[in-house]
């Protein structure tokens, strides 16, 4: 590891003295340690200092000099921007002096003569490092982009109001730009910080007749604490506004989330609430605020307690696998080919919790790999337990979450579940949506054929939810395409829909693999479908998904036809 | 003339000179250099005009020249001076009385160059 010692910039005394002799012998004591230039009265010392600025890491300055005195010196480098921030260490021998130049923003002083080496090369040290300590931290504190607050500072900021000035009640406001990156890939980089420039002065103005502190947190991410406003949208409007007016680009568009104050709520929680507000406009053109509201706030609650509670969900079997029968129609009378496994959560307190809720909260989270786990194990267990009673294996299938793809153990997993309860690969179907193997392609194609060689069949889910081409599609390996159930949905009423369904059909059978269409709820949609072509029909017209004991009848049902079928 | 021979010899603190410059190579070198400086011209020729801020000036650099050198004799005769002309400070001696002490310093001044003149001559 490299030690910061080792990224010391080099370091630049300047010693200022009129008589020759006193800058030699400041300058013999220093030369081993810095590099050293010298100036023989205050004019030069100013044009040097001037000269020197971003290199310099301390001035040692005589105070009585001809011409420009060291107290003119200092005076001007402190009255001036560019200059302040360098130290200066003043040289005399007079009390008084001393305490006058260090009211005057001196940093320290050296008395002369100058016989205590140690003390004055200590001394210039010390200046040096704290100079340089307070400039790493102001370059810290500060977004150099947008000159507002970084984030750690921000938040250091943020939590001190919130501790010490409670009586200060501030909203949290997230601002970000939709689609971003695609604004830096079309224009180019230096044209995104431009427009990001623009927001930071945007707010900076709000903020010069507003109580409140700003930050850019990273990329677009603008976060604002103020004191809360009567009308948000005039705020956006007005930065949006300046985006406009110094960009040739249209359609450069924000959006903004705020979280109003709330007793007892830490500003980093407001901040979480204001984003999230914030990411629910996310491409909505026609709305580009949002306000954290109490429905938001309930949902948040729901959402914390269902992530509390899913371990104990697991351990308890909260969770309960149903089953919903998918029937090949192709003949007649339609036969039982497999299910899907549905996770339910009968939760102890809240009742049954949907999985709409539940899914896409673990799936954000990372926590749906544990519910995945579960239904995987449940479902294995349960084909072998129905192989057990009837004598014969009802493929199930599962889902394959994104997170799963990215387990290096998944391969085991599976492969040590179908060991554990001895089924054949193609017991245990997996689905995979449409949008994962579209996100990544190449890395999901290999996981993909690392399954299907050993033996997993592979169902693609939601086809048509995602945005696959067709050259993709040719290269996907996949055993059953399963049609978006969107696509049934209105294909007795919609023409249109019929027709894509046969599109879906035809590129089904391009690829050579059967098609299941989901969400099928009427005869008239099972007709239609049938006569399309299509194989497998998984919907509410045969069953909704139950539990293991309520699908069962439709196993007994499938051996009596079948025995029938033999007779 | 050894440097401590001439140091005893202005009646210098050579021990001083050592603690600032370390070594005799440094205290020659820099006691030469006072020979050439402008600091006894500068306090002549504010002398001759009595301008305060002259005198205060061309007296503190012999005072601090002179402090790093170890030639405490000559930077305390600077030093009153010095105080006497610092801004905000009560003038306590006549302007007689600082001619006086200044012809004096000067003296002393010359001296020292002239005794630095015989160091070099005999090295």
């Amino acid at each position: 590891m490299i030690k910061s010692k080792q990224l010391k910039k080099p370091q630049l005394v300047l010693i200022v003295d009129d008589q020759e002799i006193n800058r030699d012998v400041l300058g013999m004591i220093l030369e081993d340690y810095y590099d050293i230039i010298y100036a023989s009265n205050g004019r030069e010392a100013l044009q040097m200092i001037e000269e020197y600025r971003d290199k310099l890491s301390v001035v040692l300055l005589d105070l009585i000099m001809p011409e420009m005195d060291g107290f003119k010196v200092l005076d001007c480098v402190r009255n001036d921007e560019l200059l302040k921030s360098i130290p200066i260490i003043v040289l005399t021998a007079e009390r008084n002096a001393e305490l006058r130049a260090l009211e005057m923003g001196a940093a320290d002083f050296i008395t002369k003569p100058f016989d205590m080496h140690e003390i004055i090369l200590a001394r210039v040290e010390r200046i040096i490092e704290l100079s340089e300590g307070r400039q790493l931290i102001q370059a810290a504190e500060h977004d150099p982009l947008t000159g507002l607050y970084t984030r750690n500072f921000f938040f250091e900021y943020a939590n001190r109001i919130y501790r010490y000035q409670q009586g200060w009640h501030m909203d949290a406001v997230v601002l970000n730009i939709d689609h971003f990156h695609s604004v830096n890939a079309l224009n180019g980089r230096e044209f995104g910080d431009r427009v990001l420039g623009i927001i930071g002065d945007g707010i900076r103005a709000f903020l010069a007749d507003s109580n409140g502190i700003a930050s850019r947190f990273e990329g677009d991410r603008f976060a604002i604490l103020c004191e809360p406003q009567t009308d948000y949208q005039a705020l956006l409007d007005k930065i949006q506004t300046r985006v406009n007016e110094a960009s040739h680009i249209a359609g450069i568009r924000l959006r903004m989330g705020v979280a109003p104050w709330r007793e007892g709520v830490d500003p980093v929680t407001l901040f979480d609430r204001a984003r999230a507000a914030c990411g629910m406009v996310r491409g909505n053109y026609k709305s580009h605020l949002m306000i954290y509201d109490e429905e938001m706030y309930r949902r948040e609650l729901l959402n914390q307690r269902l992530v509390n509670d899913l371990v104990r969900a697991v351990e308890e079997r909260e969770l309960k696998v149903f089953y919903q029968p998918k029937y090949n129609v192709q003949c007649d009378p339609p036969r039982l080919s497999s299910a899907e496994a549905l996770i339910r959560w009968n939760h102890p307190e809240l009742g049954l919790v949907s999985p709409g809720t539940f899914i896409p909260l673990f799936e954000s989270n990372g926590q749906i790999s544990t519910v995945d786990h579960y239904v995987w194990n449940e479902a294995a267990r349960q084909i072998a337990e129905w192989r057990e009673k009837f004598g014969v294996t009802l493929p199930v299938s599962v889902n394959l979450s994104r997170v799963d793809v990215f387990d290096p153990s998944l391969e085991e997993r599976l492969e040590s579940l179908v060991e554990r309860y001895g089924l054949d690969h193609k017991a245990l179907k997996l689905e995979v949506t449409e949008s994962a193997y579209t996100e990544n392609a190449e890395q999901m194609i290999e996981l993909i054929n690392r399954l299907r060689g050993r033996g997993f069949e592979i169902e693609m889910d939601d086809f048509g939810s995602g945005y696959s081409s067709l050259n993709m599609l040719s290269s996907m390996p996949i055993d059953v395409l399963k049609m978006d159930m969107k696509f049934v949905r209105n294909i007795v009423q919609s023409e249109k829909d019929f027709r894509l369904v046969g599109v879906v059909l035809d590129i089904a059978r391009y690829l050579k693999v059967p098609v299941v269409a989901e969400g099928v709820e009427t005869e008239e949609q099972l007709n239609m479908l049938k006569e399309a072509g299509c194989d497998l029909i998984q919907g509410y017209y045969f069953s909704r998904p139950v539990p293991p004991e309520e699908f069962e009848p439709l196993i007994v049902r499938e051996k009596q036809i079948e025995r029938e079928k033999q007779a | 003339m050894t440097i401590q021979e001439l140091y005893t010899k202005i009646g210098g603190n050579y021990d001083q000179a050592v603690r600032v410059m370390k070594k005799d190579k440094l205290i020659d070198k820099y006691v030469r250099k006072l020979k050439n400086s402008n600091v006894g011209d500068m306090l002549a020729e504010a002398g001759e005009t009595m301008d305060a801020v002259k005198l205060f000036e061309s007296a503190h650099a012999m005072k601090g020249v002179c402090s790093n050198l170890g030639l405490e004799g000559l930077a305390n005769a600077a030093d009153e001076i010095t105080e006497e002309y610092r801004a905000g400070n009560p003038r306590t001696l006549s302007d007689d009385a600082v001619k006086e002490k200044l012809a004096a310093l000067l003296r002393r001044y010359r001296q020292t160059v002239q005794c630095i003149t015989e160091y070099e001559e005999s090295n």
